[in-house]
């Protein structure tokens, strides 16, 4: 990206790609003092071209690479181009593997808002300690993914037609012992965090999105939901078992940093029941159907919508008849939110040292932004 | 809604139908995309956009540009199409309709080489500053790199 | 007669070289290094359980005592990297000019009547803030000196937060002065052998305790050196031994300002007298009290984010100044009603 000329008396600071906290992208600062005037993301440092890529690989291949989109939310990003590839092949999967599913895919969502979390709290510059709680506490979600999938990253268990393996023996047991310990310690982080005096002078009240912005610049995921829109895909267009499922979409007023650390933290508590049903409440039945190595899609358009831990992801597959993908266009959440990020700064009074706070608040996934 | 808007703007829409429940796809006429795009997002509220990308046909020498829009109080996805003959793909910018369309022209300008009239930051995205290899997500390019 | 031999060499290498051994042993050289060493693997340690880690593990037994020796001579051995476009003369000397400020102002804190490596009698309180006022300036040459916009904006605000608590910690320590009647320090902890004066000035009490963390540069107070926005603040561009010297810095003058908080407020050397000699005594309760101290500051880094800029500002000018001049006029009406 070839850089914008800036004013005299304005410092560009260049924050990131080699920064303690940035990740994998640039952020340019123009700052006048402490007070930012302007934003501007320089995104394209993870750049892999998954869209090219997926178009050279049959659609069961293209699981591989689009599970790379965003490794801690891995379940939800392939079960986004799972559900557009049944569609492109006339498949349903069975009831019980669509329970599999949701519970994946909450579980993911645990793992991300956890690590969101932990993320944002550290960049108010609190000793990493409850970092590392999340860290250690992501641990035994971890151990539960393991167990029922074999792996702890990128475990491609979804796939067209319905989950690889059907649960192992014992596992509601040990999800139940989970869930029963992540609540205590979420009990524990409410306390340290949103109830700490500095934390909140911090956050409330810091890079305020109203819901008008909001929804005019595209934010999605936990950013539009804490200025107080309750979009949901998993309620507006129900896919995999969340239609049965009984959960509320958590949305907070204030638009503040605070605001979405609470919705992230409310959204967890909501995962944990919905992990709690399915392993009370599971149909029975077989976990997937039988579908040829090298299907044909039948040609034609078919877009599907899930919602990550960070937002809408839409995947648009086109198809010719041909075993791959004609093209295939993903929409990311992250990228959305990174274009509200860039805008807060117009909207708000931001300081220097809100930077950090209010990127990890908008938590992107960088490698989702470039895919 | 797809009848409504026919039957008020016959002379902006191409094409307009319902693709699945849910799925809304509108065509338009490449002269008066912008003139659409208000009147979606003033008579039909589509004032939350999701995205923009584009797909090459070379066989029948187009590229197809996709606007993914969205109704806050309806929740459906339509996507606004035009069709852009491939040796000069030139419409006009929908950043002064939707605002946050910024990143996404952005990236389906360096992707497609479709240039968008009136984008007030028109610099690459995701490729670096210098690229010139090409547009990576037309069919013809082959990913073989620069010649130095 | 030979019984009594060690002891009495031990008495006259006490008391005819006093100087000598003030100036090695305490509060010189061997205990200034060891404060520093100490105090950063017990933090290391300490807040490594808050984070549910073992902390410093292999270097000197399991404990990892030694870690902190390894880590110093690691640094030492590194090359030191100059800028290009950096001052050279002070990006090299800044460093090490550092830690020698709160190690100056440390040779003016009574460990015993007598034991007091720089005699300033009346001058002394004065003195203290005349040297530690120089410790600001440095950071502020190092961060113009490295020529980065991240040292740039580190050092400035250096000297927002030095001014923003300096001032109050004057006022609450000649409010201490009025009560003792005098700017002696060794005066000020005699007339705290009946009561410590964090109880009469509790308001004081917390103000200086406040500032202590702010001039030591600790979370949360740490903004020069934030690291999530500025990756070290004015310390950015230092390599090698020069960093090692600005951390070391960091520990001096965090030790300068808990003594002299434990002067003024928690009765410095006094004590009942356990050790026999007065003189050993009195050492002991400075370095018990201090030991008390260390651990609560280390503990609030574990439990407390990072101040804003304006955030530290407001709490200096807007709270930690009006209650020390309200501090002071408190002072003067119980000195003037002659309860003190």
């Amino acid at each position: 990206m070839s850089e914008p000329q800036i004013e005299p008396e304005i410092i560009r600071i260049s924050w990131g790609p080699q920064h303690p906290m940035s990740g994998q992208t640039r952020i340019l600062i123009d700052v006048d003092g402490e007070v930012v005037h302007r934003l501007i993301a320089d995104l394209g440092f993870t750049h892999r071209g998954i869209e090219k890529i997926l178009e050279n690989r049959t659609l069961l291949q293209g699981l591989i690479p689009i599970e790379r989109m965003a490794m801690v939310d891995t379940a939800n990003i392939g079960l986004g181009y799972v559900l557009a590839v049944e569609e492109a092949l006339g498949i349903e999967p069975p009831e019980r593997a669509n329970w599999i599913r949701s519970m994946i895919c909450e579980i993911c969502r645990i793992n991300s808002h956890l690590y969101a979390f932990g993320l944002q709290v550290e960049s108010t510059g609190y000793f990493p300690a409850v970092f590392l709680w999340t860290t250690v506490d992501r641990e035994v979600l971890l151990d539960l993914l393991e167990r029922l999938t074999g792996a702890r990253w990128s475990y491609n268990f979804i796939i067209p037609g319905g989950v690889m393996n059907d649960l192992p023996e014992g596992f509601q047991d040990k999800v139940r012992e989970a869930v029963n310990y992540l609540r205590g310690r979420f009990r524990q982080y409410w306390e340290a965090m949103v109830e700490n005096a500095v934390f909140e002078m911090r956050c409330v009240g810091v890079a305020v999105l109203r819901k008008e912005d909001a929804i005019r610049l595209g934010a999605t995921g936990p950013v539009l939901r804490g200025s107080g829109v309750d979009m949901d895909v998993r309620k507006d267009e129900p896919y995999a078992a969340y239609g049965d499922l009984d959960f509320k979409v958590i949305t907070q007023p204030d638009g503040d940093a605070m605001a979405r650390l609470k919705v992230r933290f409310h959204e967890i508590e909501q995962s944990l029941n919905i992990i709690e049903q399915v392993a009370n409440e599971i149909p029975g039945g077989p976990v997937r159907v039988k579908i040829p190595l090298f299907p044909r899609p039948k040609p034609g358009e078919f877009l599907s919508r899930v919602e990550t831990a960070r937002g809408e992801l839409g995947i648009h597959m086109f198809t010719d008849g041909g075993m791959n993908p004609y093209r295939v266009k993903i929409n990311s959440p992250s990228l959305r939110n990174m274009y509200v990020f860039e805008r807060l700064a117009e909207l708000n009074r931001i300081l220097v040292a809100d930077i950090p706070v209010v990127i990890n608040s908008i938590d992107p996934w960088y490698l989702d932004c470039d895919r | 809604m797809v009848e409504a808007l026919k039957e008020a703007h016959p002379e902006l829409v191409e094409d307009a139908r319902v693709l699945r429940p849910r799925r809304v796809s509108i065509l338009a006429k490449r002269e008066h995309l912008l003139r659409l795009a208000e009147i979606l997002r003033d008579e039909y509220g589509f004032i939350h956009p999701i995205s923009a990308g584009a797909v090459d046909y070379p066989k029948e020498e187009r590229i197809q540009v996709i606007y993914y829009l969205t109704n806050p109080s309806k929740r459906f996805i339509l996507t606004l199409r035009v069709n852009l003959p491939r040796d000069e793909p030139k419409i006009p910018s929908m950043t002064r309709v939707w605002d946050a369309m910024n990143f996404h022209e952005r990236e389906t300008m360096e992707m497609f080489g479709i240039v968008f009239e009136g984008h007030p930051n028109p610099v690459h995205l995701l490729l670096p500053p210098d690229w010139r290899g090409g547009y990576p997500l037309r069919k013809d390019f082959k990913g073989e790199g620069v010649k130095v | 007669m030979i019984l009594e031999a060690p002891s009495l060499l031990m008495k006259s290498v006490l008391f005819n070289l006093k100087p000598l051994t003030q100036i090695i042993v305490i509060p010189g050289l061997a205990f200034i290094l060891l404060f520093a060493i100490i105090v950063v693997w017990f933090e290391r340690k300490l807040l490594a359980r808050a984070m549910l880690r073992v902390g410093p593990y292999y270097c000197g037994g399991r404990s990892g005592v030694l870690q902190l020796i390894a880590d110093f001579l690691k640094l030492f051995l590194k090359e030191i990297v100059i800028p290009q476009d950096a001052h050279r003369v002070l990006f090299v000397s800044t460093p090490i000019i550092l830690p020698t400020i709160p190690a100056l102002a440390i040779t003016l804190i009574p460990f015993d009547l007598d034991w007091v490596l720089f005699r300033a009698g009346g001058l002394s309180l004065p003195m203290f803030f005349a040297i530690a006022g120089f410790s600001p300036l440095i950071p502020v040459f190092a961060g113009w000196a490295a020529n980065n916009k991240y040292t740039i904006i580190g050092s400035l605000r250096t000297a927002f937060l030095y001014i923003s608590a300096e001032i109050p910690l004057v006022i609450c320590a000649s409010a201490v002065a009025i009560m003792a009647g005098s700017f002696d320090l060794g005066r000020i902890v005699e007339s705290q052998s009946t009561i410590w004066f964090a109880i009469p000035q509790f308001i004081g009490f917390i103000i200086f305790f406040l500032g202590l963390i702010i001039e030591a540069e600790r979370t949360p107070f740490d903004i020069p050196t934030a690291e999530v926005e500025l990756v070290l603040g004015w310390r950015t561009e230092f390599s090698g031994i020069l960093f090692g010297f600005t951390m070391m810095a960091e520990y001096v003058s965090f030790l300068a300002w808990a003594l002299l908080f434990i002067t003024l407020y928690l009765g410095g050397y006094n004590g009942p007298n356990i050790l026999g000699l007065p003189l050993y005594s009195h050492i002991f309760w400075m370095l018990f009290k201090l030991a008390v101290l260390v651990p609560i500051v280390i503990l609030i880094r574990g439990v407390f984010p990072r101040l804003r800029m304006d955030q530290l500002l407001r709490l200096g000018w807007y709270y930690l100044m009006p209650l020390s001049i309200l501090n002071l006029f408190i002072t003067l009406a119980l000195k003037l009603g002659g309860i003190f």
